[in-house]
């Protein structure tokens, strides 16, 4: 009878024991986004304060207390563009080949293979740009120096190709077998059942697969730091993308080292950092809220 | 007006033609650096200390900085990750709350890296004073590396037939013996693949890291927890920055190269993890 009370108190508490310990891991790894997005707000609402109005300028001069971000804004924007124009067509068309055409093995090799090569570190990446790509970019366009946006763009859409490749086939393979089956029986060809049976279906996940490579590329920092020239200005014309800039992550790779804690050059720097994560974070759940729905129909 | 067979062929050649343009550019980017990198590489490379800010000597310090920032990330982030996939996967009743903790992990997933170097910086090493410290990095590539590791035990967890835990219970087991004895095994084939995938992008990342807990030159092997250390790929920066010293770039080409190495081997432990794991479990 004793022991038939331990027992049950034994269980009892071991049992209170576990529910304890997942809860709380469950509660911190929740409040981990919400602690990160409050220190950096608790360190950038001063910088609103002190630069105000300035902080849509153009220009950038921490001697004289102008900090204008949109240059910063600009680069961000026109890079990731290129990189999304280049990367997206050929990577949705390289997925449909994938799918559609590849055997269920060589689908599979393919896959891992992409996979892997997502995990291609950034940093690799930018010593390719800074070595090998912008000494090309500056032969080809007749250039002195390489280091210009169109080659953090190009290298961006090298880089994110894995990315959207993979997800869209994923997004395409899901379709079920069936659809194909019927309409290929129905005597379509294979470009027909791609764009009238195919695509439809995929549609929102190959959308959604998008977003998450738009947040992906909006957040790269070292690859596209050490080929994009460091200039704080938006380039005139404002489409001349043969010209240096800089991007929201690489100015912060550049000057968060070199600006002492609490300055207003600090501060500032952490609100574009609080802006970019505003800018990444509504891509991936965007995408993620993509995914969910397209779930729901299928 | 093409004919549709005409149509047919030169659409499917389209996707043929793009998926060869993607196959080149990545299959010439690997070939690009293993070229270059292996050449760079010897004995003496990978076991020296690095001399002349890198451009001579090797990259022993780099290795096993980068190797020990990550273990410690591994270590820190394994049991948290397990608690929160045990919540997630049994004490959680409502889809709507299982599918909010997976939203806010896959937002953790989607904060740039560089902004958890800044987090990093303005947090501990400037509000809690630790300093530049190898520690604090592991900390924040454990925070980086916690989501994956956590949905992919997710994952295997839920995969678990509603029998076995029926059998569980069945037998007398109490929620938590459930958990430990029949829950806890099968994640263990996510938690290992999620793991090596977390440790395979940690250890290639740069911009978290490269405020708060690495050094150039002159690092050795830490002797307390608030020190810096070297690691690879900030190696590879300092290296990448100097690209008009021959020998410096030879040096960052080695270095890319060996770090490929342990990311590639690491995803590749991952794959054979998931798949070599789960015929274990379906075989029991």
């Amino acid at each position: 009878m004793a022991e038939a009370r331990f027992l049950i108190r034994k269980s009892y508490s071991e049992k209170s024991l576990t529910k304890t310990y997942a809860t709380a891991c469950a509660l911190l790894a929740s409040a981990i986004v919400i602690i990160i997005l409050s220190v950096l707000l608790s360190q950038s609402g001063s910088a609103i304060l002190d630069s105000g109005p300035s902080l849509l300028g153009t220009e950038w001069n921490p001697a004289r207390n102008l900090y204008g971000i949109l240059p910063m804004l600009y680069g961000s924007i026109i890079v990731m563009m290129i990189a999304m124009t280049l990367a997206l067509p050929i990577g949705i068309l390289s997925a449909l080949y994938i799918s559609e055409t590849l055997s269920e093995k060589r689908r599979r090799v393919a896959k891992t293979a992409l996979e892997i090569l997502t995990g291609i570190p950034s940093i690799v990446y930018g010593l390719i740009g800074v070595s090998v790509l912008s000494l090309w970019v500056a032969d080809i366009f007749g250039l002195q120096t390489g280091r210009i946006i169109l080659t953090a763009g190009l290298l961006l859409a090298v880089m994110i190709l894995p990315t959207i490749i993979s997800l869209s086939e994923d997004a395409i393979s899901n379709v079920s077998t069936q659809y194909r089956e019927n309409a290929y029986a129905l005597g379509l060809y294979r470009y027909e059942v791609i764009k009238d049976v195919i695509l439809p279906q995929a549609k929102g996940d190959v959308i959604g697969a998008g977003f998450l490579a738009l947040g992906r590329a909006l957040g790269e920092t070292m690859a596209v730091m050490l080929v994009i020239g460091s200039l704080d200005r938006i380039p005139s014309p404002a489409y001349n993308i043969l010209a240096s800039g800089q991007t929201i992550t690489s100015k912060l790779g550049r000057e968060v080292a070199e600006s002492a804690f609490g300055s207003t050059h600090f501060n500032v720097l952490v609100l574009m950092s609080l802006i970019l994560v505003v800018l990444t974070l509504s891509m991936t759940l965007m995408a993620h809220l993509i995914f969910r729905t397209t779930d729901a129909h299928a | 007006m093409l004919s549709r067979h005409a149509l047919d062929k030169s659409l499917t050649g389209l996707i043929r033609v793009a998926f060869y343009i993607s196959m080149a550019l990545l299959l010439g980017l690997i070939f690009a650096i293993s070229f270059r990198g292996i050449s760079a590489i010897s004995l003496n490379f990978l076991f020296l200390p690095a001399r002349d800010f890198g451009a001579s000597g090797g990259i022993f310090y780099q290795i096993f900085g980068s190797v020990l920032m990550v273990t410690i990330a591994a270590v820190l982030t394994l049991p948290i990750a397990l608690g929160t996939a045990i919540y997630s996967s049994e004490y959680m009743r409502s889809n709507r709350k299982k599918r909010v903790l997976e939203l806010t992990l896959l937002s953790l997933n989607g904060i740039p890296s560089i902004t958890y170097g800044i987090f990093g910086l303005i947090l501990f090493v400037n509000v809690l004073g630790t300093g530049i410290s190898w520690l604090v990095g592991s900390v924040i590539l454990a925070i980086m590396m916690l989501p994956t590791v956590t949905l992919s035990t997710v994952q295997s967890m839920r995969s678990l037939p509603v029998t076995f835990r029926e059998n569980g219970f069945a037998l007398g087991f109490s929620r938590a013996e459930v958990i430990r004895f029949i829950v806890v095994p099968q994640g263990l084939q996510g938690l290992v693949t999620g793991l090596l995938l977390g440790l395979a992008r940690a250890i290639g990342e740069t911009a978290p890291i490269m405020f708060i807990a690495t050094a150039f030159s002159g690092v050795t092997v830490p002797v307390s927890v608030v020190e810096p250390v070297s690691t690879l790929p900030t190696h590879i920066l300092a290296l990448a920055q100097q690209a008009t010293n021959p020998a410096a770039l030879k040096n960052a080409w080695g270095a890319s190269f060996v770090l490929l190495s342990i990311v590639f081997l690491l995803s590749l432990s991952a794959f054979y993890a998931r798949t070599r794991l789960k015929n274990l479990n379906q075989r029991l």
